[in-house]
């Protein structure tokens, strides 16, 4: 329960609906308020109105993440509410949406009450919302039965359709639905409204059928988010705020699950309420990579998805080559009619190598070698992937140049947006572009993939040829990217093999990769924990003083929780604890300022200034690696890996933890349990 | 001979293909042209492509017009975003059809590994 906030979301794998705080939806042109399924928005007015009156909210219940309740009464936000007549929306989503209405009559008199519902569907894209865009090529229908209201948008052999049914008699109009009924003192009044979202094909076959019988139904999800919890290992701590987080990230995980068409059931996580609500290539992979103790069966479908994807040819459009790992994936109109490149969009240079190391990282903890064997030819196509098609300039390393020139992405790296890889004076690089943690996974993709080879596809040549590869890479890229005057790697190589000499969050996710040479280590560690980088609550995607740095640049000064969570694996695997639980704490307790719901990304103003972190303003939330964010963290605090076939546990807790224990970690061993605690006399890790 | 029996008398003659080692299913096309239906029956076991005309039961079976086939035998139709639209109807295992989407081409293949630039 919580008091009004601006908007309430309600969601369950990639289906969800934004109102705001009555219940109400009314959708402006670029905001992504409605009803939205399969990057298609269903509803975009769902208003009710008593005698006329809108509804103000007294109160919100958001606390499961697949229903709301509005306790609401009619008139404005004023003062004083005269609520003799008062009302509770209860609002459920899974792959349809139902919501129950019950009005009350808390009067002393007998009430004629005009209960309208006003239902509208525009069918936008995604794509249509942020880029405000509003010509639509199709037409739209409207169906009214006795019973039911019918809205739909055709365009050639494309139809979506939404239908609205009572389960109390209404009176159906295009505007919508009408109640009329007297409530005597002391009565209430109930209907249950019910949407259902259609993706037609030309036979009238639902494409959305299979995923409504997949999916589990209104009355068997709270048992099956049960069920995945208690799946789960427990979190046991003295600190309050760190188990919110926990929670809150498992049930958030169980939140972004959903199943992709071509899946036959099985569930994956999209990436992010609201604009990612798909499936992303490297977003998928790194929640996997970051979810690996606590919630593994995240991990064997999202890497057979991505495989029964991957790239077969090569295509300038979607950006495909043989090999290459997706990068996103849509069913909405504009990827169905190829206005946006979504099926699927292949524009990413890390997910390739990210495969590779998922797949290793997994079999490692799960000693599940029948998938490493089930994934083999698409584990060597990634990895050739890498220096067959990636390597533009033959110089060895993985660059990006768009091929799509009209809506590829300019920036194919987790920074994606177009103005995130820049010269330290702000300058933008030539293409095509070679950013340093791209370098650092391929390394690692092939040290894991020589390990796969040698012991499970049982080809110690391949296997050699890879870690002869690695060697050179890792001399290579410390040639090459290594400022040795500043004490840190750059950015990314530039078009004519120039560094980008820019102080950025990059670095840290080579320490993960393991591509630093240990001598080195040191002075990468004192620019990511140094007053430029890190904030006080984690580290700023781009340091301070450089010439794009601004605290809300979405990739260019902002604190991205996943980021600090790889950064905080790196350091502990360099031997730095005591600086990987400076982000831990920091990431912590910044999540206490969102409900232990970590953003997407912060604002990277100084914690001794703000004292707050500073909301960015469009950050995703729910967000499946902000999530995962937490699970990482915890594991490298308790400092878990798998070692053969047992797991080491080598705790180094910062002093804002008495106690951390995590039970039941499942795994190739079983289940083992996992502690940590403070020394009293050191106040220093235990 | 349209581009879709060429395609399809193509991949007759290609041999097994080493993509399809784990996979074991049979794809039925029914391909209508007006009141005609061309039917195409696929069959994979192991590797082993085959392909002929016939009208037998399969588990999976992809229904498109003359016009779109010989599209997608050329290389200019995506195979996904034509299901979204609703203009390929697969009925059956969908992870499959996808699968042997990508035996058909694509038109925008620039043909081979990307050229090297110098940068030195």
């Amino acid at each position: 329960m919580r008091d009004v906030p601006g908007t309430v979301s309600c969601l369950d794998g990639n289906t969800f609906i934004v109102s705001d705080a009555s219940g109400d939806v009314e959708s402006s042109s670029s905001a992504p308020v409605g009803l939205f399924a399969a990057d298609t928005r269903f509803l975009s007015r769902w208003v009710l109105t008593i005698n006329g009156e809108r509804l103000t909210a007294l109160s919100v219940d958001d606390s499961k993440y697949y229903e709301v309740t509005f306790f609401v009464v009619p008139g404005g936000a004023v003062d004083y509410v005269q609520a003799d007549v008062s009302a509770i929306r209860r609002r459920r989503i899974g792959p349809d949406l139902t919501e129950s209405l019950t009005i009350f009559n808390y009067g002393d008199k007998d009430l004629d009450l005009d209960v309208r519902l006003e239902v509208a569907a525009d069918f936008a894209d995604i794509f249509e919302i942020k880029f405000d865009l509003h010509d639509k090529v199709g037409c739209h229908y409207t169906e009214i039965e006795p019973t039911e209201l019918r809205l739909g948008y055709r365009r050639g052999t494309f139809r979506r359709e939404v239908s609205v049914t009572a389960s109390e008699p209404a009176t159906f109009g295009p505007q919508g639905l009408r109640f009329a009924l007297r409530l005597r003192p002391g009565e209430q009044w109930s209907t249950r409204l019910h949407v259902v979202m259609r993706a037609l094909r030309p036979d009238d076959v639902d494409l959305r059928l299979a995923l409504r019988a997949q999916r589990p139904s209104d009355s068997t999800l709270p048992e099956s988010v049960r069920e995945w919890v208690a799946q789960a290992p427990e979190l046991d701590t003295d600190s309050v705020p760190l188990q919110q987080v926990y929670e809150r990230s498992l049930v958030d995980l169980a939140a972004l699950r959903f199943a992709p068409l071509s899946l036959g059931g099985a569930t994956v996580p999209a990436a992010g309420l609201p604009w990612f609500m798909t499936l992303f290539g490297r977003d998928s992979l790194l929640t996997c990579l970051q979810t690996l103790a606590v919630t593994p069966s995240l991990t064997p479908p999202t890497l057979r998805i991505l495989a029964s994807l991957q790239g077969a040819r090569r295509d300038d459009v979607l950006e495909e080559d043989p090999g290459r790992i997706l990068h996103e994936l849509r069913y909405g109109e504009s990827a169905a009619f190829e206005e946006q490149p979504h099926s699927p969009y292949y524009g990413t240079v890390d997910a390739s190598p990210l495969f590779v190391v998922l797949l290793d990282e997994y079999e490692r903890w799960s000693g599940d070698t029948a998938l490493v064997v089930e994934l083999e030819q698409e584990a060597r196509a990634a990895l050739e992937w890498i220096d067959r098609y990636a390597d533009l300039t033959g110089t060895g390393y993985i660059w990006y140049e768009r091929r799509n020139r009209a809506t590829g992405l300019e920036n194919q790296c987790w920074k994606d947006s177009w103005d995130s890889i820049s010269y330290a004076d702000g300058r933008l690089p030539g293409f095509p572009r070679a950013t340093c943690e791209t370098q650092g996974y391929a390394y690692d993709a092939k040290i894991r993939g020589a390990r796969l080879a040698r012991t499970v596809w049982g080809d110690p040549d391949y296997a050699d040829r890879l870690e002869r590869e690695a060697a050179a890479l890792y001399d290579r890229f410390n040639r090459d990217f290594w400022l040795d005057d500043r004490g840190y790697y750059a950015l990314a190589l530039d078009g004519d093999g120039t560094p980008v000499d820019s102080l950025s969050s990059n670095i840290g996710h080579l320490l993960w990769s393991g591509i630093v040479p240990p001598e080195r280590a040191p002075r990468v560690v004192e620019h990511l924990m140094g007053p430029a980088l890190f904030s006080g609550w984690g580290v700023r995607t781009l340091a301070e003083r450089q010439g794009r740095y601004n605290p809300l640049g979405y990739h260019n000064g902002t604190v991205w929780p996943f980021d600090n969570s790889f950064i905080a694996w790196g350091l502990r695997r360099y031997g730095f604890s005591a600086e990987a639980g400076r982000i831990a704490e920091g990431i912590f307790s910044a999540a206490t300022y969102f409900q232990g719901r970590l953003p997407e990304a912060f604002g990277g103003y100084d914690r001794h200034t703000t004292r707050y972190p500073v909301r960015y303003p469009t950050a995703g939330s729910p967000q499946a690696w902000s999530s995962g964010a937490s699970m990482l963290l915890i594991r490298t605090m308790l400092g878990i890996s798998p070692h053969e076939d047992h797991l080491a546990v080598d705790p180094a807790l910062p002093s804002a933890f008495g106690r951390i224990a995590l039970l039941d970690i499942p795994g190739r061993w079983g289940r083992v349990d996992a502690f940590a605690r403070q020394r009293p006399d050191t106040q220093r890790s235990g | 001979m349209t581009a879709t029996s060429a395609f399809f008398e193509r991949l007759t003659a290609g041999g097994p293909d080493p993509r399809f080692n784990k996979v074991r299913g049979s794809v039925r096309f029914d391909i209508r042209d007006g009141d005609r239906v061309e039917q195409w029956l696929l069959t994979i076991d192991h590797g082993d492509l085959r392909v002929r005309r016939a009208a037998d039961p399969a588990g999976t079976v992809i229904r498109v017009s003359a016009q779109v086939a010989d599209g997608m035998a050329r290389g200019e139709v995506n195979g996904l975003a034509a299901i979204t639209r609703g203009e390929i109807l697969v009925d059956g295992d969908l992870a499959l059809a996808l699968r042997v989407g990508r035996l058909f081409p694509s038109a925008s293949d620039p043909g081979g590994p990307p050229t090297t630039k110098n940068t030195s």
